[in-house]
């Protein structure tokens, strides 16, 4: 087998043990988070069913003889123990409907908004970081650093107010909130511009970096034009404190979406999340970590690809 | 040898530039700190007395940066969240960042079999939803301030370890740290001059975005309803409660957010461009 | 002579093809071009049980109730087009709406609507208050309650939204709700939650009057008033509820949409533990209540000083309310006075009692209606004039009634609903019944306001022996205070310029969609 394809494999096979072994101890260890938090369950799924004004003993009396919550507990983990062998994920104690149709529906909502941000980000964060890094204290240098104060030292919802206001008040051109058409657009700018910006000073940073390394002057002085340096040396040699970066990012972003969820009435994981954990929903989290966990190996996997790809030093084995 | 500063390429124009921005980085910096640590007891004003009359007052004379709805000193209660909020979300950056960067470095450093569970550890930590280990730790210590930023650490960590580890990795293994070896450098020589400097830019960075991403996760916490308790000044919770009035009274949220501009510019004029 | 009928029925066909037209360019008018009527609210749908989300069913006239409130609170026909009682009191029978057809066309049998009100009897949907023995069909179109004690409020109670009236085709196997097929106006026609309701006209609805003009409605779900705000001024949303001050202010001051606004059953109050030594005493309640700056509040915070609350029912409440009643003041010097005569007095700032411990409470309260944490910050600051600490702790609201029950409970600041089912008779019973309430009294009975509102509940008294009953709990509240009330609450809503006839229903129970014109 060629050293590619036997990293390859050895890279596929450890993600996929990572995932059924993820799966198990992360939804078990949240069943026993949540059973552990203060607070009486019963009382905490009824005010997240009916509501403050509905809220009260009698309806906790309900819940817990209806969920036999004054029982052990093994009988709930063993159950969605179960549930999962047989690919389900339960049903949310809160609203009744199984958990599975509730995160594919939300945790879909999210993907989409957040690989919109992504998307965005790459779009203007990388070139305009590239020409920062290459051209420091250029207009392109000062202007991501700019940006980069503004949109990552504003709170993400007053930039959303204001793209609102700008986009749907003044111009009429999207929808305010909600999924109707164009409803992605919003949502996805909010993101997607405090990522560019933070992308755009990293890019620089390590643009930097790898121009002031000995390697790139070693290749200008082999004869290799600026642009070709900067395609072959400058690029894969940036790429991966870039790419890891940005794949950690991104995996916060899956998460903490949930103020621009929250304002542009996105149906996104993370207000479901939260919800779930005020709740103490606990089927609802154990599925939604679960989902997201298996979600990471895999896009973990696929970030580690993309290393390999851009540094041919891994390929070869293991290092020293 | 050092592993940059040599072969910098466009350094003419920028070095009387980067000398004024790295001034006006400090200086900035400076400000800030002299405002949270001694504003408190300078001003004198109580942040937490309320006069409902003069709700949503403009930035006047009795009030330089105006009052909030329940008729409280912005500019008493910003001094107080200053304190509070920078303080927290440094440490809370430097308690991900310092462990983060040594076990990367480690983990580079070594290879094999310490990289391998150090890894494990870091993906365990990420394959948890974050915003799902904060709000279990919210809920815990409900209202503690504390919990929060420890919370937010333990989740950022990971962050620092992965950057760390793979920028250190080319440098670990490329031909200046070879020859250093062999000319018989110890390893706290290595770290300085070789790994430090190609690391710093890209540390230095990501601390300033990092401290404003604790004050922000703050502020996103609060909104959602998990928060500090009334009445004290968090800088995060003053933009949650300020951004109703974003129409009425834009000077109300645009106080907290220029304080933090100011951390986060100050924080990034103050990294130069090159190595240290 | 034989040209007449043929005449005859030419123009009769005639006739016929210009209403179709007519009838057909109208439904073109409305299917082409315009979007749904879209109503935005925070309150999401939460899983398919009435108990869940029956609001938002029975709000948007896909469920309708047995019975309706008239605008003055007084129980009408809704799906129950009369119901009698029984002398005794422990028979009541309700005559269905002849013709009534479900969404599936089904017809509405008394069988399928009496499965469908078992289901509301278990807590806390409405008719678990009511002492109900069973419901069944009693014939053709009648459906029969039994109780096992006299309950005038019963017709009432089934105008709660728990107790809309679903199809037996709305259940699945195990009896939980899988679908919302009910008898309203419109029917569901997509249904995404938590956060998007789809619905159409249903043209087999009787309910009285003609069809409803508006064709399509929406209902999406944004938990912020900024975006419900935004979403009216774009003009994305026709009717966006519960906005908050500030948007009001800045909505008025345009022209993309019009501001409406009723006054609401509801009152902003703080929860006592009467059974604390500190609390227990009357005059430190009566301190307490008179501390509050409560026009300030009223003021500075919701925009609107008369929603001041000078007693504990909002004037929209007749027959609670009594203008005459002395009102609730602020008078800190009467509060420290008071609090001195009760033995604690001020030494550096906080009051201690005789032997030095100082009156300190927490004040529990949640973040669901964002007004509460700043009211709570504002009464910790008005008390803390007077010398008495407050902590304030943002809980759930779930934790109000639990610290309720183990007695831990010291002040809690809630917005009550006391109209829920119009007459708030049933929900005084659970707050200030015999043994106290989740959210009224804890720790203090009154033998006046029990038999007052036993009195009422059961119907034994009426006419004007009731109208002094009630009068006789509202004194009582206001003396004793169980409860302190801060303010009352109005629904501001931002309406379109799209349409017109937009009617605010009071008691919450229906957006009157079916009232609604397009602007010609």
């Amino acid at each position: 087998m060629s050293p590619v394809a036997a990293a390859w494999g050895r890279v596929l096979a450890a993600r996929a043990l990572q995932a059924l072994v993820v799966a198990l101890l992360v939804g078990t260890a949240c069943f026993f988070m949540m059973r552990a938090l203060p607070g009486d369950l019963a009382m905490r799924i009824a005010a997240s069913r009916y509501g403050y004004d509905l809220v009260g003993n009698a309806a906790a009396q309900a819940v817990r003889a209806e969920l036999s919550l004054d029982g052990p507990m093994w009988p709930a983990l063993l159950r969605w123990w179960t549930d999962v062998a047989s690919f389900g994920l339960g049903t949310s104690l809160v609203s009744g409907e199984p958990v599975w149709d509730e995160i594919v529906h939300q945790l879909g909502a999210t993907l989409e908004l957040s690989g919109a941000a992504v998307a965005i980000a790459l779009v203007l964060g990388v070139p305009a970081g590239m020409r920062a890094g290459i051209a420091p204290g250029g207009w392109t240098d000062r202007a991501t650093l700019a940006a980069a104060v503004l949109l990552r030292g504003m709170p993400p919802f007053l930039l959303c107010v204001l793209l609102m206001l700008v986009a749907a008040v003044w111009l009429g051109a999207l929808p305010a909130a909600g999924e109707d058409e164009g409803g992605l657009l919003l949502p996805g700018l909010a993101l997607g511009l405090g990522l560019a910006a933070g992308l755009a000073r990293v890019v620089r940073s390590a643009v930097i970096a790898a121009r002031a390394s000995p390697s790139h002057e070693f290749a200008l002085t082999s004869g290799l034009t600026d642009a070709q340096v900067l395609r072959h040396h400058t690029v894969r040699h940036a790429a991966l404190p870039v790419l890891v970066w940005l794949g950690v990012q991104t995996v916060f972003l899956v998460e903490g979406a949930v103020v621009v969820e929250t304002l542009f009435a996105w149906p996104g994981i993370g207000h479901a999340l939260v919800h779930a954990v005020f709740g103490r929903d606990v089927p609802m989290i154990q599925g939604t970590a679960l989902c997201m966990g298996l979600l990471f190996v895999t896009f973990n996997g696929l970030v580690d690809a993309a290393c390999l790809l851009a540094d041919p030093r891994r390929r070869q084995g293991p290092g020293e | 040898m050092n592993g940059g500063g040599v072969g910098h390429l466009d350094a003419a124009a920028p070095v009387r530039a980067r000398g004024r921005g790295r001034s006006l980085g400090i200086a900035l910096l400076v400000a800030v700190t002299a405002f949270a640590l001694l504003g408190p007891s300078m001003l004198g004003i109580d942040p937490t007395r309320q006069a409902l009359e003069d709700s949503l007052l403009a930035p006047g004379m009795a009030h330089p940066l105006g009052t909030d709805v329940l008729g409280r000193s912005v500019l008493a209660r910003l001094a107080h969240a200053a304190r509070l909020s920078l303080g927290l979300a440094l440490a809370s950056a430097l308690t991900a960042a310092v462990p983060g960067v040594l076990l990367g470095v480690l983990a580079a450093w070594r290879g094999g079999v310490i990289d391998r569970t150090l890894s494990m550890l870091a993906d365990a930590t990420l394959s948890v939803p974050g915003l799902l280990l904060v709000l279990l730790f919210a809920a815990i210590a409900p209202g503690r301030i504390g919990a929060l930023y420890a919370g937010l650490a333990l989740v950022l960590w990971v962050e620092w370890f992965r950057v760390a580890r793979a920028a250190s990795r080319p440098v670990l293994a490329g031909h200046a740290v070879q020859a250093s070896r062999l000319l018989g450098f110890g390893r706290t020589y290595l770290l300085r001059h070789h790994v430090l400097p190609e690391l710093a830019p890209l540390l230095r960075t990501m601390l300033a975005l990092g401290t404003a991403q604790g004050v922000l996760a703050l502020a996103a916490l609060g909104f959602i309803g998990v928060g500090v308790q009334p009445p004290t000044a968090e800088l995060g919770l003053m933009m949650t409660e300020y951004l109703p009035h974003w129409h009425e009274a834009p000077w109300l949220i645009a106080a907290p957010t220029a304080l933090l501009m100011a951390v986060v510019l100050g924080m990034m004029l103050v990294s130069p461009a090159d190595a240290a | 002579m034989r040209d007449a009928p043929q005449s005859r029925r030419r123009a009769l066909l005639g006739a016929a093809a210009a209403a179709l037209a007519s009838g057909v360019a109208r439904a073109g008018d409305a299917a082409a071009g315009r979007t749904p009527l879209v109503v935005v609210g925070p309150w999401e749908i939460g899983g398919l049980a009435p108990a869940r989300s029956g609001f938002v069913f029975a709000r948007m006239q896909v469920a309708e109730t047995l019975v309706d409130i008239g605008d003055d609170g007084v129980p009408v026909p809704g799906l129950a087009a009369s119901w009698t009682t029984s002398g005794d009191g422990l028979q009541w029978r309700f005559a269905l709406r002849a013709g009534a057809r479900f969404h599936d066309g089904s017809p509405v049998t008394a069988g399928a609507v009496a499965r469908s009100l078992r289901e509301a009897t278990t807590p806390p949907a409405a008719l678990g208050l009511a002492p109900i023995r069973s419901i069944d069909a009693d014939r053709d179109g009648v459906v029969a309650i039994r109780l096992k004690t006299p309950f005038a409020g019963l017709a009432a109670l089934l105008s709660h939204y728990s107790a809309i009236v679903l199809a037996p085709a709305s259940y699945g196997r195990d009896g939980a709700v899988q679908s919302i097929v009910a008898t309203g106006p419109y029917r569901v026609t997509a249904l995404a939650p938590p956060q998007q309701l789809d619905a159409e006209r249903f043209d087999g609805w009787n309910g009285g009057g003609p069809l409803p003009e508006v064709e399509r409605v929406r209902y999406l779900v944004a938990s912020r008033a900024e975006t419900r705000s935004m979403m009216a001024e774009s003009g994305q949303a026709d009717l966006a509820f519960s906005l908050d001050p500030a948007s009001v202010t800045r909505l008025s001051s345009r022209n993309s949409a019009a501001i409406a606004s009723v006054l609401l059953p509801r009152t902003l109050i703080v929860k006592l533990n009467a059974g604390l030594p500190a609390l227990g005493d009357v005059r430190v309640r009566r301190a307490l209540a008179l501390a509050i700056d409560r026009e300030g509040i009223a003021r500075a915070l919701m925009r609107d000083a008369t929603l001041a609350a000078t007693q504990l029912f909002p004037p929209s409440m007749t027959g609670w309310h009594d203008p005459a009643r002395a009102p609730l003041g602020h008078d800190p010097a009467s509060a420290a006075r008071l609090l001195d005569e009760a033995g604690w007095r001020l030494t550096a700032g906080t009051r201690r009692n005789a032997g030095g411990t100082p009156l300190t409470l927490m004040l529990r309260t949640f973040p669901d209606r964002p007004e509460l944490p700043t009211i709570a910050a504002a009464l910790q600051a008005q008390w803390r004039r007077v010398g008495v600490e407050v902590s304030v702790s943002i809980g759930n609201s779930g934790d109000i009634p639990l610290a309720h029950r183990d007695g831990t409970l010291q002040l809690a600041l809630a917005a009550r609903n006391y109209g829920a089912v119009a007459d708030p008779v049933g929900t005084l019973l659970q707050d200030f019944g015999a043994g106290g309430g989740d959210w009224g009294a804890t720790g203090w009975r009154d033998e006046t306001v029990v038999d007052a509102l036993d009195a009422l509940a059961t119907g034994r008294a009426s006419g004007g022996e009731a109208a002094r009953a009630r009068s006789r709990v509202a004194s009582a509240l206001h003396e004793g205070l169980p409860v302190i009330p801060v303010s009352w609450y109005r629904q501001q809503v931002a309406v379109s310029r799209r349409i017109v006839q937009v009617d605010l229903d009071p008691f919450e129970r229906s957006y009157r969609l079916t009232r609604i014109r397009w602007r010609r």
